[in-house]
């Protein structure tokens, strides 16, 4: 049997952290139920009046406008990511160039060459496992931007994996262009995935 | 094709129903404030379970009208229990309510006529 806060965790687990009044929705749910039960109602009964946890997290959050992010935003939130991640194996690889560059003349294409390769994969990945915990990296936290489903609820493990994938190819500079062009500013691979990057309301986290 | 119909069949009502709970709620909290399940006992109770709605239709509702500033809300926590909710119309509240009034009297009126009509020429 599900119990109420198993059924709360589960509703507001499916809303992006940053999702208005979050706190406030589990607290009036979690009161909600207590009544009902308090009247006499069975748990069951009671959940199942509220429905598929899922599908009552996405009625509250069709109440919130995806208002998509900006190119310049969202660009200048990569280039914060870009050089957080980037910065530290610029440092590993000039240790690297310094320990075996003198003892092997190859050392310079093979470091470049693993660089140009491991880097973007290293940072796809980075991306992906914080755009699924949290729908924010360290530079969309800062530029106030995030990543949802076309529902406005929290995106999945392989969706973050997909929308990584024009990095891990190396075709994301392509990728970029459709955001351009699409009507609420999509990459390709964020429409193959279902997936947008939004404004975060000024009221979230309440 | 008879797909197509039906899926259109569940849209407008759909439409229709999310439409008219805002109406609802609102004229609902019109006579002062009160928190979600009282408003769920009350629509159930006024309209003796015809305009019955799930509780997880309801609360989407009021977050919408509360994100519209359409309500203002307080909390009171009980000394015994979990806190409660409280919604109560705002001006703006009010004004909508007088609004979607006006528009719903204006629709039904408009509905009626054209059903008249319609069994008439029957």
């Amino acid at each position: 049997m599900t119990t109420a806060d198993d059924y709360i965790t589960r509703v507001v687990g499916h809303m992006p952290g940053a999702t208005p009044l979050r706190a406030q929705i589990a607290t009036e749910l979690r009161s909600h139920i207590t009544e009902r039960v308090a009247n006499g109602q069975p748990l069951d009964d009671v959940l199942r009046h509220l429905g598929d946890p899922a599908t009552l997290a996405e009625s509250y959050l069709a109440e919130v406008p995806l208002i998509p992010a900006s190119f310049w935003r969202r660009a200048a939130a990569k280039l914060v990511d870009i050089l957080i991640v980037l910065a530290p194996i610029l440092a590993l690889v000039a240790v690297a160039w310094r320990a075996i560059g003198t003892v092997n003349g190859f050392a310079f294409p093979i470091l470049v060459g693993s660089t140009a390769i491991g880097g973007p994969l290293l940072f796809g990945i980075l991306t992906a496992i914080a755009e699924c915990r949290t729908g924010q990296t360290i530079g969309k936290r800062l530029l106030g931007i995030r990543v949802v489903r076309e529902s406005g609820a929290r995106i999945s493990a392989g969706q973050a994996i997909v929308r990584q994938l024009p990095m891990f190819l190396q075709i994301y500079w392509i990728d970029v262009l459709f955001s351009l062009a699409t009507d609420k500013a999509q990459r390709a691979f964020e429409m193959l995935s279902k997936t947008r990057v939004v404004r975060v309301e000024p009221d979230a986290g309440r | 094709m008879a797909d197509s119909g039906g899926s259109e069949r569940k849209g407008i009502d759909r439409e229709l129903r999310r439409g008219s709970l805002e109406l609802i709620v609102l004229q609902l909290l019109a006579p002062g404030e009160a928190y979600g399940y009282e408003i769920v006992s009350k629509l159930t109770a006024e309209t003796n379970g015809a305009l019955e709605v799930t509780d997880g239709t309801l609360y989407p509702v009021l977050y919408r009208l509360e994100r519209a500033a359409l309500v203002a809300v307080r909390w009171e926590t009980p000394e015994r229990g979990v806190p409660r909710k409280y919604y109560r119309l705002t001006d703006a509240g009010r004004e909508e309510l007088i609004r979607l009034t006006h528009e719903w009297s204006t629709f039904a009126k408009a509905m009626n006529k054209l059903l008249r009509r319609d069994r008439e020429a029957k």
